[in-house]
């Protein structure tokens, strides 16, 4: 319970329109039982032969109750469910902004998937309880006590005989539910399986007809469809079981009404409009007690859900500003880097180690060397988005020292996955900025990246929407993208993740050429594959299993190191074969 | 929440899925072809629910025994009777003995129960399950071009909700629709044999709930759709954000994606909202309407109690099968919309079954001959994957058996195409390709399969072990063949310091490994089977220097001894290869061996000159 309360709290900010809404409920009740009793009545007094001229105002009474309470039942959903649904907006936009300032060691060790599932099942879960959840268990916490209350005045032996059932039906329901839930994310992930192998197959489907597998292929699927299928049987038969027990107690409450209740009829204390109003509002709160054993079933998994929020809500970034951190006013773009390491979280051994060295202001710095060696790490804590072994200054001052302000808005970074977002052209760029950027501007940097003519050519020009609803951009187009976007913040330092790996060797020469004299003075951070990229870089940084290599010019490194040496070979035969 | 969404982008969200036909006879008609073979199934599904409706109308027709039979009777008697005095017991037993029909009657229902939700899933999943394996059987038929053509995705989607969409039409959807709509009539009939008048009465006011139900689903529908959009667009953004992170943080722009976040769930409950209205109204209404309908049959039904036209009993009897059959109206608009996702999704899965495969194998394939040699012949080959832009032309060439062909040349010279071709993913649109004197469109492939070794650019890990990857289901594949391939492309290091070996679980596509230990499992892969016949698409990925001499000697030992046609990227694997083709815009502009075309002087001389140029000189020169 005490997992629960904070978000009881978030429910209670919108404190009158949920008080309104509760208010509605034992009205609903109320008339619920009223209209029972009405017709009851009616019965009896038909059954006494009484003339039915009562009937015709019985009837606008009827319809009147009926209308108010339709209009209380409206107005308690309304609010209750409302109120629910803006709590599971702040609650997400509270998640949201956690995330977006949590450091990137918190995003590197958490799986995006779990994330997401945080701000979705489980603050639909959590929700559940307290929003709906709660309006259906008040309403039976009304509905139900009072409709007993009612009968037992009419007969204490028949509503004792038929309130035993009943609390059998809530406690099935409440056994059950969990017993279910278990059921059904077995079918769901078995349904995932399904999907990761037709992801699979489809996805390699040069391998599966380069091997002939296709039989292979239909036999994996096979098997993974007669998986699902005997999870949803076994889903279906949990399922049965419940209803059948739940149907049984249930019915079961309509057995003392038969025969306790017939025999009181035989004995005349009872009358037919006796009977009705068992029979009537037996049928009346069925719903409600499944609710009650429902909405138990549902409480250890909300709880559960609660906690996985809350632990998200808990976390602390490590990433701290200091206490008293240093602004700079202007910004040389001088990196000097001391002893620079970093080990991940639970690694064995450093990604990166050892790393000093000094960027003057408008030099390049070429960080080149295998698949893994670390060029990306050294890259990432440059910006702090991890905290360094060592120490990295910037202009002399420690990064660690400086407001978080200060130190990224002089950054720029253009990501190794060309990340962009599924928005217009335009936005994308304006990421960069700012402020929104005039039109001059726009031209300017989409011509700076050599991406003009293709802007052009979209079919909404700047407008056009890109990525998953809109146009495809290809891998070249979106590494320029991702650069436009950096220079659009005029950074005093560049950082470039393998960011050319895909466009063609001409342009980026020119993109190159471009960024170094757009910057007369802009220092540049390059990690590539390409050992083209970082030619003409003033110096080059040679990684190998996170350690430095070597240190030096294009020429100082052909001399020095062999793997420098023998990729420059390799790269240089293909490159040749691409001009052929 | 200021940042608000562009105009295109929130039209977008509304118009998310086309509307289909509620009922469309052609699809059923096919669909009808995959549930016939189960139809003992549906029988016995139906005979289920027929039996359980019974006991449910059953129950209360017990009920109004006892009220019109040993009640009324006692009542007559005791009205009868001078003093009012009663014997009750020969009344009350009756009425015990109708108390023991109803505990009879209720625990037969809850078998029944039991048995419905197991029979009803039981069918689905049957016809669900044949056509989900049929469906993705005639896609692994498909060609390679049609793959190309398709995002892997919207595919899996075909496989996935499509058919659990149908499973929906199977259980809740027709056959409970179809029974729903049996018990309306029955029961309505039923009505009438209690009371005509009454019963006419309820005729004339189900037209309003089943027009309310019918209306405001429709609305719950679209409403729904919209949230679900919405919903869609908030945690694709979220996974946006997530995946940019670092983009996100260097460029301080927290506080933007946060309001651009809130923009989105800003829509989101704009949408939800909307639910809420419909289904505050829906529920409130169809209660309203009922009470109509049970406080007109008060209303008639007073009457005809007081006549004697209807009985207490009777009255209470139909009070209860009112309730039957409201249920099935006031489902109807569910109903309507599941019958309505079902055939969207079918047509989508209709529009697959009816591609016919572009690459067909002939009825009676012609087998290889044994013992299998490897020797391929190109002919004349021509070939465009977009008639405009011719890709290969006229290209002829040869590998002798136990040859190695290295093809060199320029992106977009046609170097892939030939690998794609000689591995029929596409055929050729002029010339032929033999194998051992066979032309491959005539070939059996599964001849074929067990004598190639295949090692792509990027190449595709399988989740499963690693032993299943190196296996592939393929029968040729023995222990002691996969510890030979192991060893050989020395695989078998890195393999032994996996925490379970061979059976080490490999995550998707193989992320566990690096990229070299991939490429070395792929080597070991193509060698486990023993081929004769080797493709080799080199990697061009950088990896340490250690890791390359590895590739490179087990490069060569797949290569020594059959026949090869490897894409090269390595100079070692060119330079040891028997014949090199310099390819160019699709034609073949040098052959031969590496000494042959030195002295030759042409492109490929060019080439090698260049990779033995002083370093110093080449970078004065630059």
């Amino acid at each position: 319970m005490r997992r629960l309360y904070g978000f009881v709290q978030r429910f209670l900010r919108h404190r009158r329109a949920l008080l309104l809404g509760i208010g509605c409920i034992p009205l609903i009740s109320l008339c619920d039982i009223r209209l029972t009793l009405w017709f009851g009545d009616a019965l009896s007094r038909l059954s006494a032969k009484e003339d039915p001229a009562f009937l015709s105002r019985l009837f606008v009474l009827l319809l009147g109750v009926a209308a108010v309470q339709g209009l209380f039942r409206f107005l308690a959903r309304w609010w209750i469910v409302g109120v629910s649904r803006r709590v599971e907006v702040e609650l997400k936009q509270d998640l949201f902004d956690k995330l977006a300032h949590l450091s990137l060691a918190f995003h590197v060790r958490s799986r995006s998937g779990d994330i997401v599932s945080r701000l979705t099942s489980d603050v639909e879960n959590v929700r559940m309880l307290i929003g709906p959840g709660s309006m259906y268990v008040l309403g039976s916490l009304f509905m139900v006590p009072g409709s007993l209350w009612v009968l037992f005045h009419i007969s204490p032996g028949v509503t004792l005989a038929m309130s035993f059932p009943l609390l059998l039906v809530a406690v099935a329901m409440m056994i059950m539910t969990p017993r279910l839930q278990r059921y059904s994310m077995a079918v769901q992930e078995s349904l995932a399986d399904i999907a990761t192998h037709a992801q699979e197959s489809f996805a390699g489907i040069r391998v599966v007809k380069g091997y002939g597998l296709g039989e292979h292929e239909n036999r994996r699927f096979r098997a993974a469809s007669e998986t699902n299928r005997a999870h949803q049987l076994d889903l279906a038969r949990a399922r049965g079981v419940q209803d059948a027990w739940i149907h049984l107690a249930y019915d079961l409450a309509f057995l003392p009404i038969l025969v306790v209740g017939g025999w009181a009829m035989i004995d005349r204390t009872l009358d037919a409009g006796d009977l009705f109003k068992f029979v009537d509002l037996g049928f009346k709160v069925f719903w409600p007690v499944i609710a009650l054993g429902w909405i138990a079933g549902l409480y250890p998994r909300a709880v559960a859900s609660a906690e996985r929020i809350d632990e998200v809500l808990e976390q602390r970034s490590e990433i701290v500003e200091a206490q008293s951190a240093r602004t700079l006013a202007r910004v040389e773009g001088r990196l000097t880097l001391r002893e620079v390491g970093f080990t991940y979280e639970g690694a064995a051994r450093p990604a990166l180690g050892g790393v000093t060295l000094e960027v003057a202001p408008g030099t390049t710095l070429g960080v080149v060397g295998p698949t893994g060696s670390g060029k990306s790490t050294l890259l990432n804590l440059l910006g702090r988005l991890f905290e360094a072994q060592g120490e990295v200054r910037l202009d002399g001052v420690p990064i660690r020292e400086l407001d978080l302000d200060s130190l990224r808005g002089a950054l720029a970074y253009v990501p190794q996955d060309s990340f962009l977002f599924s928005d217009t052209y335009r936005a994308n760029l304006e990421f960069g900025a700012a402020q929104p950027l005039e039109e001059a501007e726009l031209r300017r940097l989409t011509r700076e990246v050599a991406m003009e003519a293709e802007v052009a050519a979209f079919p909404n020009g700047l407008e056009q929407l890109i990525g998953e609803r809109g146009v495809t951009l290809s891998g070249g187009q979106r590494q320029r993208t991702c650069i436009a976007r950096a220079l659009a913040r005029d950074p005093r330092v560049l950082i470039l993740d393998d960011a050319l790996s895909a466009v063609d060797t001409e342009t980026e020469a020119r993109l190159l050429a471009n960024l170094r004299q757009a910057g007369k003075g802009r220092t540049v951070v390059v990690a590539a594959h390409r050992l083209t990229t970082v030619r003409s870089a003033e110096q080059i940084l040679v990684l190998r299993e996170g350690r430095p290599e070597a240190l030096g010019t294009h020429a100082e490194l052909l001399e020095r190191s062999r793997w420098y040496r023998d990729t420059w070979e390799r790269q240089r035969m293909t490159a040749e074969l691409e001009v052929l | 929440m200021s940042a608000d969404l562009p105009d295109e982008l929130t039209e977008e969200l509304d118009k998310d899925e086309v509307a289909t036909k509620a009922w469309d006879s052609a699809v059923l008609a096919r669909l009808w072809r995959f549930a016939r073979p189960h139809r003992g199934k549906f029988a016995l599904s139906f005979a289920i629910l027929a039996g359980l409706f019974f006991l449910e109308l059953a129950a209360p027709w017990l009920l109004k025994h006892a009220i019109d039979g040993p009640i009324a009777a006692a009542d007559a008697a005791r009205n009868a009777s001078e003093s009012g005095e009663l014997d009750a017991t020969p009344y009350v037993h009756t009425l015990l003995f109708l108390g023991g029909g109803y505990l009879l009657i209720i625990l037969l229902a809850a078998v029944f129960r039991f048995l419905e939700e197991n029979q009803l899933t039981r069918t689905g999943q049957a016809v669900v399950n044949d056509l989900r394996t049929h469906l993705f059987a005639h896609m692994q038929r498909l060609e390679l071009a049609w793959f190309d053509r398709h995002p892997t995705g919207s595919l899996v989607t075909r496989v996935t909700s499509d058919v659990e969409n149908l499973n929906e039409l199977f259980t809740s959807g027709l056959v409970v629709l179809l029974f729903d709509m049996i018990k309306v009539a029955v029961v309505l009939g039923l009505l009438f044999v209690v009371s005509p008048t009454l019963a006419t009465l309820v005729l004339l006011l189900t037209p309003v709930l089943v027009g309310v139900s019918l209306v405001f689903r429709g609305g719950a529908r679209r409403a729904h759709r919209s949230v679900r959009a919405r919903l869609a667009r908030t945690n694709g953004y979220l996974q946006e954000v997530l995946s940019g992170i670092r983009v996100v943080q260097v460029f301080r722009r927290e506080e933007r994606v946060s309001q651009r976040f809130g923009a989105h769930l800003a829509a989101y409950l704009a949408a939800n909202f909307r639910t809420i209205l419909l289904f505050a109204l829906f529920f409130p209404i169809v209660a309203w309407v009922t009470v109509l309908i049970q406080a007109g049959v008060l209303l008639r039904g007073g009457s005809a109690i007081l006549a004697g036209d209807v009985t207490l009993g009777d009255f209470i009897l139909f009070w209860f099968w009112l309730q039957v059959f409201v249920g099935p109206i006031r489902e109807l608009g569910e109903r309507y919309n599941v019958l309505q996702s079902a055939f969207a999704s079918a047509e989508r899965i209709f529009a697959i079954l009816d591609t016919p495969p572009g690459i067909t194998t002939p009825a009676a394939p012609r087998a290889l001959p044994l013992p299998f040699h490897g020797h391929v012949r190109f002919e004349n080959v021509s070939f465009a994957y977009d008639a405009r832009v011719p890709v290969l032309s006229e290209l002829s060439f040869e590998i002798p058996p136990g040859a190695t062909v290295a093809l060199v040349g320029a992106t977009g010279a046609g170097k892939s195409t030939i690998v794609n071709l000689l591995l029929r993913f596409y055929d050729p649109s002029a010339g032929r390709i033999t194998l051992d004197g066979i032309d491959l469109r005539e070939l059996d492939p599964a001849s074929l399969r067990e004598r190639l070794g295949l090692v792509l650019q990027e190449d595709f890990l399988f989740t499963g072990s690693v032993r299943d990857n190196l296996v592939l289901g393929r029968a040729g594949v023995s222990p002691e063949s996969l510890t030979r391939a192991l060893e050989a492309s020395t695989a078998s290091d890195f393999v032994r310091r996996l925490p379970k070996g061979l059976d080490t679980e490999l995550a998707e596509r193989g992320a566990t490994l690096s990229t070299g230990e991939r490429e070395l499992v792929a080597i070991a892969r193509a060698l486990a089977a023993g081929p004769a016949m080797v493709i080799l698409d080199e990697a061009t990925s950088s990896v340490d220097s250690a890791t390359e001499a590895r590739i490179e000697a087990a490069t060569h030992e797949l290569l020594r001894g059959r026949s090869a046609l490897v894409v090269a990227h390595r100079l070692s694997t060119v330079r040891r290869a028997d014949k090199i083709l310099v390819l160019h815009h699709g034609k073949l502009r040098e052959s031969g061996t590496h000494a042959e075309l030195l002295a030759h002087g042409g492109i490929y001389a060019r080439l090698h000159a260049l990779q033995f140029r002083e370093p110093d000189a080449e970078l004065r020169a630059g």
